[in-house]
């Protein structure tokens, strides 16, 4: 027990110097801009006055680490400062867009979880033309890009079938079921690449584990066939399913940027490209910081949960 | 069963030469990978010769205009032939895609050499700072570096070289880690071979094979993240035929011209899975112990 809290407390500690380089390069953002970021951002508004504020607002008139220093305090404190085209607070345009692409990444990881795992392991105990067929629809899977599946949706089921609404958007909290009618098409786009992936990793780990000896030992003890799979082997194959699911859950995150803009859903990633396209790098940079941070978050679980449920991994941490 | 047995079973089952280069391909699935890349490469070099119409040239009684015998694609929003702007989007396409893949190999290459074949404080240091880079979502690093440096393909290029060079020095270095301990490079060190002759005899002719199947996997993604990176706007602009781009030129017609969403996009995964049988085959025959298909 104790090896495992040392684990997670020093996988903990690891995140820290990421989050101080992730919030220097999120604050360089806006500085590295080559020329007057101020003049690029305000364009036509660009009047003495305008630049000024807007300048003083920055603080670009301090040393850098100052700075960062007072950008970092601002940004503790839930304050990443003003968009200088709608005079809104950053946090409270971030707040109504987190909900969005959460909502979308993780109804579509749970999709991409309930299709890719169990075919995975039906896939991994059968050989043959089963497993010919599903190398095939993997590699089909992973060759199709999102935002174009996305595209073919909308072609098959507002074009041709009529049956769901090409773009919008109802929050969850407002009305589910039209929700869910906006949410569906974004959701599978982006959850059918990642089925094929989990689907990979699960069948790989599980022939894996399939061949290990202990399994040889509990099918000759008598055990039944399904919990030999899903008791025994499954558990020990769940080490590279777990890991694959995190970092697939980072591929999901810059997905969603794509396939919210696709779908003109109001989330993050709407928000950043919008942003860049309207030079407005104050909306860029808390956009970027909310993703990045929510990316490493999502690692540091994954990494905590890998840990927990295989005490290799412990082990190996603490020699 | 062990690596040795395989590998034997694997020598045995090859028929003479043919056999030996398919096999080096990666089987049948490899050699399909590698046929589609060679017609794709040519399409791309001969696209002037091949384009049967001229690729700006706009024909405004004909926008959006169905496909018929001499436009087997159609026409997109401004009455251009989609055909031709297919044929030469590819250049950017794979130039994108083989460019940003090579610059991250010159970067990457050398500093996972170093951190493997070094060790120590060196591949520490190294390690942390590509980790690092590696705690940042891909696409998001991408965009960020666009945010700064405004759009455009060879912005696009490099952004995508960025995010490719952390993952090329882990999987030099891990290859690199491998090959270290190997008796030929203990024996090259007490024959006293200097470091760089070692390195370069020794360690990087062996450590290649894993390097070479993450940059086949590595060109798949990048055709998809310069076209996705066009599609927001972000990577080539208009005039450019780009993949992408005309995916988004096209986006608001898709149900009344079907076509301008269609080709471009089968286009990209046409070529995203040539990269992905090539990647798979060379998996195979690098590692003999690769079964997960």
């Amino acid at each position: 027990m104790n090896a495992r809290l040392g684990y997670v407390v020093r996988r903990i500690l690891l995140t820290i110097p990421v989050l101080f380089v992730t919030s220097v390069f999120v604050f360089l953002l806006i500085r590295l801009v080559p020329g007057d970021p101020v003049r690029t951002m305000l364009g036509m508004r660009a009047t003495p006055q305008n630049v000024a504020t807007v300048r003083a607002q920055l603080g670009l008139d301090h040393s850098l680490p100052e700075q960062y220093w007072d950008w970092l305090r601002g940004a503790l404190h839930g304050d990443l400062g003003t968009d200088f085209v709608s005079h809104e607070q950053i946090t409270s345009l971030l707040g109504q867009a987190l909900p969005v692409t959460l909502e979308l990444t993780v109804l579509a990881m749970l999709l991409a979880l309930l299709v890719g795992v169990p075919v995975g392991v039906l896939v991994a105990a059968r050989a043959g033309w089963v497993r010919r067929i599903s190398s095939g629809f993997v590699i089909a899977a992973i060759s199709i890009p999102d935002f174009w599946l996305g595209i073919m949706l909308v072609l098959l089921f507002t074009g041709a079938l009529r049956a769901l609404p090409p773009t919008g958007w109802v929050p969850l909290t407002q009305d589910p079921v039209q929700n869910l009618r906006f949410i569906i098409l974004p959701v599978v786009t982006l959850a059918a690449g990642q089925s094929a992936y989990l689907l990979r990793t699960t069948s790989a780990a599980m022939l894996g584990t399939l061949g290990e000896p202990y399994v040889a030992f509990l099918r000759a003890k008598g055990l039944r066939q399904r919990s030999v799979i899903y008791l025994h082997a499954l558990r020990n194959a769940s080490g590279p399913i777990v890991t694959v699911t995190g970092i697939q859950f980072g591929v999901l995150l810059g997905g969603a940027i794509v396939i919210e803009n696709l779908f003109a859903l109001p989330g993050v990633g709407t928000l950043v490209v919008t942003a860049i396209n309207a030079r407005d790098y104050v909306v860029v940079q808390g956009g970027v910081l909310v993703i990045a941070f929510l990316f490493i978050g999502v690692n540091l679980v994954t990494d905590i949960v890998h840990g927990l449920l295989d005490p290799r991994v412990v082990e190996a941490g603490a020699r | 069963m062990s690596q040795a047995t395989v590998s034997r079973d694997t020598v045995q089952r090859g028929t003479g030469r043919r056999g030996a280069l398919a096999r080096r391909l990666g089987g049948r699935e490899g050699v399909a990978g590698w046929a589609i890349l060679a017609v794709l490469v040519l399409i791309a070099v001969l696209a002037p010769v091949l384009a049967p119409h001229g690729v700006n040239t706009i024909d405004d009684s004909r926008i959006l205009a169905g496909p018929d015998l001499s436009h087997p694609f159609g026409y997109d929003d401004l009455g251009r032939d989609l055909l031709s702007r297919v044929l030469y989007a590819y250049r950017v396409s794979l130039g994108i895609s083989i460019g940003s893949v090579l610059l991250a190999m010159v970067v990457g290459i050398p500093v996972g050499v170093l951190a493997g074949y070094a060790g120590g404080w060196t591949d520490m240091l190294l390690m942390r700072g590509i980790d690092l880079l590696l705690a940042f979502p891909a696409l998001l690093l991408a965009i960020s570096l666009i945010a700064i440096l405004g759009p455009g393909t060879l912005v696009a290029l490099i952004a995508i070289a960025v995010i490719y060079v952390p993952i090329m020095a882990r999987v030099v270095r891990s290859s690199v880690l491998v090959v270290r301990g190997q008796p030929y490079v203990t024996g090259a060190r007490a024959r006293g071979a200097t470091h760089l002759a070692i390195i370069r005899g020794h360690v990087l002719p062996n450590a290649i094979g894993p390097v070479l199947v993450q940059a086949s996997v590595l060109m798949a993604f990048a055709i998809v993240i310069e076209a996705a990176l066009s599609f927001l706007g972000l990577g080539s602009q208009p005039p450019t035929p780009e993949l992408g781009l005309m995916l988004a030129e096209g986006n608001d017609y898709v149900t009344t011209a079907p076509w301008v969403e269609v080709f471009p996009g089968l286009a990209i995964a046409v070529t995203v899975l040539a990269f992905n049988l090539i990647g798979d085959g060379l998996r195979r025959s690098f590692d003999p112990n690769w079964i997960a298909r």
